[in-house]
C-alpha cells in the first residue's frame, strides 16, 4: 500500500492600503500601470520602506497558526528575469522568515488532527502580464503589494484533506480581517505538493500543482495525482518530479513546459531594508488585533448556547454573522430561537435576494425585537415570519411594521368572545357535533375564527373558549 | 575608465549616448569607481551583512504616497498600448 504525503503553499494579499515597500495605492481593479511609482517601478536609486501594517498582519497571522516568531525578520532579495518584476528580483524572505513551526489544527474524518506549518514569511507580489499573440502586455499595480505565503509541511494524504484546510485557513485569515480570502479574484492563490511512497518508505519525489483557483480544484487535482501516481509506481514506472498544471476543463493535470535548469535565486540580504526586530510593544499590538478563532468560538457555542454542530458550524463561518448572532442574545433572546431564525429563515430571505447579512436591514436590534415581541405573545409564529419578510422589503422595525399593519396577537378575552359566539352561531352542525362530544370538529372551528382574524387570535385562549361555550 | 567598456555598459543600460557624452560621462563613472575602491578599503571586522540598524525599526505608516506622476514614469517605457506596456511575447 502506498502512503501519501501532500503539502501546500498559500499565498495571501494582505488588507492594507498601500504595498509592501513604497506608497502606492494597494487596490484591485484599477486601470493598468496607475499605481505605480520609482520604487515598485525598479528605478534605479530608490529606497524601498517596510509598510508598518504589512508587517503587523504578518505577525497577526504567523501568532494566530501558532508560530514561533522569529527575533528579527530578514528580507532578502530573490533574483530571477522576468518581466512580471520590473527590478529583476522580488524583495522576500529567505534566511529568516517571520514565522517558523506553527500549526493548524482540523478535524478531519471525526478525528483531531494537527497540520504543522513549516514557515511563513512576507514578501511582495508580481505585476500582472497578458500575453497576446507577438506580445506581451504588463500591469504593475500589483507589483509591490503585500503578500503573505505559508507553507505548510506534507502531513496531509487526501485531497479532501487539504480542501478542509484551506476552508479552515480561510475563514481563519477572514476572523483576523487580514485577507479577504477569495481564491477565484486570487486575493489568496494555492499551490500543492504531493508525492506518495509505498508505507513506512518516507517522502516519495514530489510533484508541484499550480494553477489552482479553488479550493474545489485543490482536492480534485490532488486526488487525480494520487490516482495517476498510483498506477505509474504500479506500472512500475518512476514518478518525474516535476510541476504540473491543474486543467479545469479537463479534470487532468499537465506537465508544464520546463525551462531547463533548476531554480538558483541566488538570495542575498536586501541591503536597502534593514532586518526587522519585533519589540514588546509591537508584540503587544500583535496579540491585540488576535480574535476569538472559528472553531475556538464553535466549541464555545456549543458548550454555552447549547447549540448542535450544524447550526454552530452556520453560525461561526463567518465573523460577521457569529457577532450578529451574539449581539441577538445580549437583548435576551433564546439561543436556540436565535440560531434557528438565523439558519432557516433569515437565512432563506437573504439567498433569495443574494445579500448578505451585512448592510441587510436586518440589524441585530431588529431581530432581537421581533423574537422578544414573539416571545412575549404578542404576535405569532407564522405572523412573525411575514415581520421578517416586511423588515427586509420596507427596512422598518418590526414593532412599527406589526402596528402599521395591524398584525398584533388579538388577546383581549371579550373581543374574542364575541367572535368565538359568532362563529359557533355561523356553523351550528359543527357547534352541536362538539356539545355531543365529538372533538373533531375543534379545529374546524378554530380554523373558522383564525380565518376571520387573519391569523391574528390567540390561540391558547380561543381554544379555551371554546371548550368554555361549547362544554 | 575605458570608452569601449562604457560603451557596452550604455549599451546594456538602453542609453543612447552622443560621443562627447561618453567623455563626460567617464569621468563621472570614473568618481563612482574610486569611490567603491575606497569603501573596499574600510574594516568591517565581523559585521553581518546588510547590517544597517540605527536602534529603531525603520517602519513607513501605511499612507500614500504620490509624490510623481505614475504618466511620467510610463513616458520611459519603449511601447504602450492604453495604460499597458508593452514588450516581446515572452511566455
Ligand atoms: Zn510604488
Amino acid at each position: 500500500m502506498y502512503q501519501s504525503f501532500i503539502g501546500l503553499e498559500i499565498h495571501i494579499q494582505l488588507l492594507t492600503e498601500t504595498k509592501v515597500f513604497c506608497g502606492c495605492i494597494n487596490r484591485f481593479g484599477d486601470e493598468p500601470n496607475t499605481n505605480v511609482c520609482p520604487v515598485c517601478m525598479g528605478y534605479p536609486g530608490v529606497l524601498p520602506a517596510l509598510n508598518g501594517e504589512a508587517i503587523h498582519l504578518s505577525y497577526i497571522v504567523a501568532r494566530a497558526l501558532n508560530c514561533t516568531l522569529s527575533p528579527q525578520a530578514v528580507f532578502e532579495r530573490k533574483n530571477y528575469f522576468y518581466p512580471d518584476m520590473p527590478k529583476n528580483y522580488q524583495i522576500s524572505q529567505f534566511s529568516s522568515p517571520l514565522g517558523r513551526n506553527g500549526w493548524i489544527d482540523l478535524e478531519y474524518q471525526g478525528k483531531k488532527k494537527r497540520i504543522r506549518i513549516h514557515e511563513i514569511h512576507l514578501e511582495e507580489d508580481a505585476g500582472k502580464m497578458i500575453h497576446a499573440g507577438d506580445m506581451s502586455l504588463l500591469d504593475y499595480n500589483r507589483a509591490g503589494t503585500p503578500l503573505l505565503e505559508i507553507v505548510t509541511e506534507p502531513d496531509m494524504e487526501a485531497g479532501e484533506e487539504a480542501e478542509l484546510l484551506l476552508q479552515n485557513f480561510r475563514r481563519t485569515i477572514r476572523y483576523l480581517g487580514v485577507c479577504d480570502g477569495n481564491m477565484e479574484e486570487g486575493s489568496m492563490r494555492c499551490d500543492a505538493n504531493v508525492s506518495i511512497n509505498l508505507e513506512g518508505k518516507g517522502l516519495g519525489r514530489k510533484v508541484e500543482i499550480k494553477n489552482l483557483n479553488s479550493s474545489r480544484f485543490v482536492r480534485m487535482a490532488l486526488n487525480y495525482e494520487i490516482e495517476r501516481q498510483t498506477e505509474n509506481l504500479d506500472k512500475g514506472v518512476k514518478v518525474i518530479q516535476e510541476t504540473r498544471l491543474w486543467n479545469e476543463n479537463r479534470d487532468v493535470t499537465e506537465a508544464m513546459r520546463t525551462k531547463e535548469s533548476a531554480h538558483d535565486y541566488r538570495y542575498f540580504p536586501e541591503p536597502d531594508l534593514p532586518p526587522f526586530i519585533p519589540g514588546a510593544e509591537f508584540l503587544a499590538r500583535v496579540d491585540k488585533g488576535l480574535v476569538e478563532l472559528p472553531e475556538a468560538r464553535r466549541a464555545r457555542f456549543i458548550a454555552d448556547y447549547g447549540l448542535n454542530e450544524t447550526a454552530a458550524d452556520f453560525l461561526i463561518n463567518e465573523k460577521a454573522t457569529a457577532d450578529f448572532y451574539e449581539e441577538v442574545l445580549k437583548s435576551g433572546a433564546a439561543p436556540d430561537t436565535a440560531a434557528s431564525w438565523l439558519q432557516f429563515d433569515v437565512r432563506k430571505i437573504l439567498n433569495r435576494g443574494n445579500q448578505e447579512l451585512a448592510g441587510s436591514p436586518l440589524t441585530a436590534q431588529r431581530l432581537a425585537q421581533l423574537l422578544s415581541l414573539l416571545a412575549e405573545n404578542r404576535i405569532h409564529g407564522k405572523i412573525a415570519k411575514q415581520v421578517l419578510e416586511a423588515v427586509f422589503a420596507e427596512d422598518k422595525d418590526p414593532a412599527r411594521i406589526i402596528k402599521e399593519k395591524g398584525w398584533e396577537q388579538m388577546n383581549s378575552p371579550a373581543e374574542l368572545a364575541a367572535l368565538v359566539d359568532k362563529v359557533l352561531a355561523a356553523n351550528t352542525k359543527a357547534a352541536d357535533a362538539v356539545r355531543a362530544g365529538d372533538e373533531k370538529p375543534l379545529g374546524f372551528l378554530m380554523g373558522q375564527i383564525m380565518k376571520e382574524t387573519g391569523g391574528r387570535a390567540e390561540p391558547r385562549l380561543v381554544q379555551k373558549l371554546l371548550k368554555e361555550k361549547t362544554g | 575608465m575605458d570608452v569601449s567598456e562604457l560603451k557596452i555598459t550604455a549599451e546594456l543600460a538602453n542609453l543612447n549616448l552622443m560621443e562627447e557624452e561618453f567623455v563626460s560621462l567617464g569621468r563621472e563613472v570614473e568618481k563612482i569607481l574610486d569611490y567603491f575602491s575606497k569603501m573596499m578599503e574600510a574594516d568591517e571586522g565581523s559585521l553581518p551583512a546588510g547590517t544597517e540598524r540605527c536602534g529603531a525599526n525603520r517602519i513607513r505608516p501605511d499612507e500614500q504616497i504620490r509624490d510623481i506622476n505614475p504618466d511620467v514614469l510610463l513616458e520611459n517605457a519603449p511601447e504602450l498600448e492604453d495604460r499597458f506596456i508593452v514588450i516581446p511575447n515572452v511566455l
